[in-house]
């Protein structure tokens, strides 16, 4: 039986030496839903889902996928038996051909489908015979795809899954992901592609420095975030912190709001205090990701100047 | 099926080191009215081959593959950039490790066995004869033998992630096992000496005027050795366990 919640950790926390690159991470994803999972270069989400699989051992903190322990190594086992996975490196034998690398996979597990792998052999043009180590970097992808999707998992977990793919076969891929949850099959992606993200999710999960910074639904995320500018005639007034506002920039008579809810209430605000202009605009979570992770990046900067600073 | 990837893992250094031994057999053999002449023209055929093929050559390409075939392993499938697909597979590490580790092994003894085929019938082809209950005392001697060259290069293997230096260490580590089991003082440990098992010279069991082997083999001494292998193999898989790949 698969529980609502396929992927659940708490406080899970992985530092190599003084590094933290996941930070008592909080996760909880649905069942047959496609969550994207998002986040800067070194956010942690690879860590991450390396810890969901075993290969990363937690620092610490707990975390469990299908009901199954991820720190367990029987438990771990299952975890990988019921789980597809398509890494970052789509790192494959490069000394066997495509058939046999296909035959190898299939034996270890029981819920492959000759009829998809057929499917995705002719979609994808895949060549037998050939040594996977002559494919290019695409066919090596759509090669890594084909051994997770020709079975019916439970979860699928795809790490980059677009990186190094031609633009039919990331509709191909795009079209598959979104047909998987009615099959059975939830769906956790990494991408940094944010459109893409945006077409097939249901769910966005953002994590900056290790950490959950947004764990929302997108229909929430389209229903709730706004952009709320307001401009003033004289010098704007300071801004009460109401609920829901995330981010707050003042530049001359202009300011603007990043709230994650509560926009009206912020609007009205806004005209309370003498605003001229009021605007309200929705975003996208192109702009939501860069609004969240700007001002970390930012710090970011700041603090490693400081640390050359203090060297020189 | 995780057994066909390490043997397809091994499979290239095991082909390519049997072709070389068996090679090196042959062109001993060939040569040995030459080579003989040259050396010493009293030399016996059996004198002759144990010289050239259990005590030079033959020997020293055994060890030299044995620990090429002990050099990979899943810290060389991280470098390869393969090791997130095999651990994503629905077995434990112990297995995987082990499981290359007793294909290497098998490797180990394919080589071994090439002169038993190989020597008797090349001999037969130039008129001479090599018994083959020699050529398999020998190679019983290699698998113990082998087996500890084998699986200390696995085990080191299995701490650095580079082919090459993994190699580079385990040599002068059974060197010095070697030299160290020479010291006057570990005299009694001598069956434990590898170079010295490898070719009989010097032991109880291996006349020295015939050149032949002739008493019973030292069956618990090569038993201890492939305990000690398999040991080395075990300390690499526990090794694997708590690593972040």
């Amino acid at each position: 039986m698969i529980p609502e919640r396929i992927i659940q950790t708490s406080a899970l926390t992985k530092h190599y030496g003084s590094f933290g690159a996941v930070d008592r991470l909080n996760l909880s994803v649905r069942a047959e839903r496609i969550t994207g999972f998002l986040g800067r270069n070194g956010a942690g989400k690879s860590t991450t889902i390396k810890m969901l699989l075993g290969m990363v051992h937690p620092t610490s903190g707990s975390g469990t996928v299908l009901g199954c322990r991820i720190d367990d190594r029987r438990e771990s086992i299952e975890i990988r038996r019921r789980v597809a996975y398509v890494g970052e490196e789509k790192g494959l034998y490069g000394y066997m051909t495509v058939a046999e690398l296909i035959r190898f996979t299939r034996s270890f597990y029981t819920d492959w489908q000759p009829d998809v792998e057929k499917r995705l052999l002719a979609e994808y043009r895949l060549p037998p015979g050939r040594k996977v180590k002559a494919l290019s970097k695409g066919m090596r992808t759509k090669l890594a795809l084909l051994l997770a999707l020709a079975r019916r998992p439970a979860l699928l977990i795809l790490d980059e899954p677009t990186e190094g793919l031609d633009p039919v076969s990331i509709e191909e891929l795009l079209q598959t992901l979104v047909t998987a949850p009615a099959q059975g099959t939830s769906v956790f992606f990494s991408s940094h592609q944010l459109s893409e993200v945006e077409r097939v999710a249901d769910d966005i999960l953002m994590i900056d420095r290790g950490s959950a910074v947004l764990d929302m639904s997108l229909e929430q995320i389209r229903e709730n975030y706004r952009r709320i500018c307001f401009g003033f005639s004289t010098a704007a007034p300071p801004m009460e912190s109401l609920r829901g506002v995330e981010k707050v920039r003042c530049e001359g008579r202009q300011v603007t709001i990043v709230a994650s809810s509560n926009s009206e209430a912020i609007a009205q605000m806004g005209r309370e205090r003498g605003a001229v202009d009021v605007r309200v605009l929705p975003l996208t979570l192109r702009e939501i990701f860069l609004e969240t992770v700007e001002e970390r990046n930012r710090q970011d900067q700041q603090r490693h100047r400081e640390r050359e600073d203090a060297l020189v | 099926m995780l057994w066909y990837k390490s043997w397809r893992e091994v499979r290239n250094v095991m082909l390519a080191g049997m072709g070389a031994m068996a090679a090196a057999c042959v062109l001993i053999v060939w040569n040995e009215k030459t080579t003989r002449w040259n050396a010493d023209p009293q030399m016996s055929y059996v004198a002759y081959v144990w010289k050239s093929v259990y005590n030079s050559i033959g020997r020293d390409l055994f060890a030299m593959l044995a620990i090429i075939l002990g050099s990979g392993g899943l810290l060389q499938e991280k470098a390869r950039g393969t090791s997130g697909f095999t651990l994503s597979l629905p077995v434990s590490r112990l297995r995987i490790v082990l499981t290359r580790a007793a294909m290497g092994y098998v490797g180990v003894l394919a080589i071994a066995a090439v002169p038993v085929a190989v020597v008797p019938l090349a001999s037969r082809y130039v008129g001479e004869s090599y018994p083959v209950g020699q050529c398999a005392g020998f190679f019983f001697l290699w698998a113990g033998a082998g087996a500890v060259f084998y699986g200390l290069t696995f085990l080191v293997a299995h701490r650095i992630e580079s082919e090459p230096v993994a190699v580079l260490i385990a040599v002068p580590l059974l060197m010095l096992y070697g030299a160290v089991l020479k010291l006057p003082w570990l005299a009694r440990l001598r069956m434990f000496d590898l170079f010295s098992i490898l070719n009989g010279e010097q032991m109880p069991f291996f006349n020295e005027g015939q050149h032949r082997l002739v008493g019973p083999l030292p069956w618990l001494a090569l038993g201890i050795m492939l305990a000690i292998g398999a040991a080395f193999g075990r300390a690499a898989a526990r090794r694997m366990e708590p690593l972040d790949f």
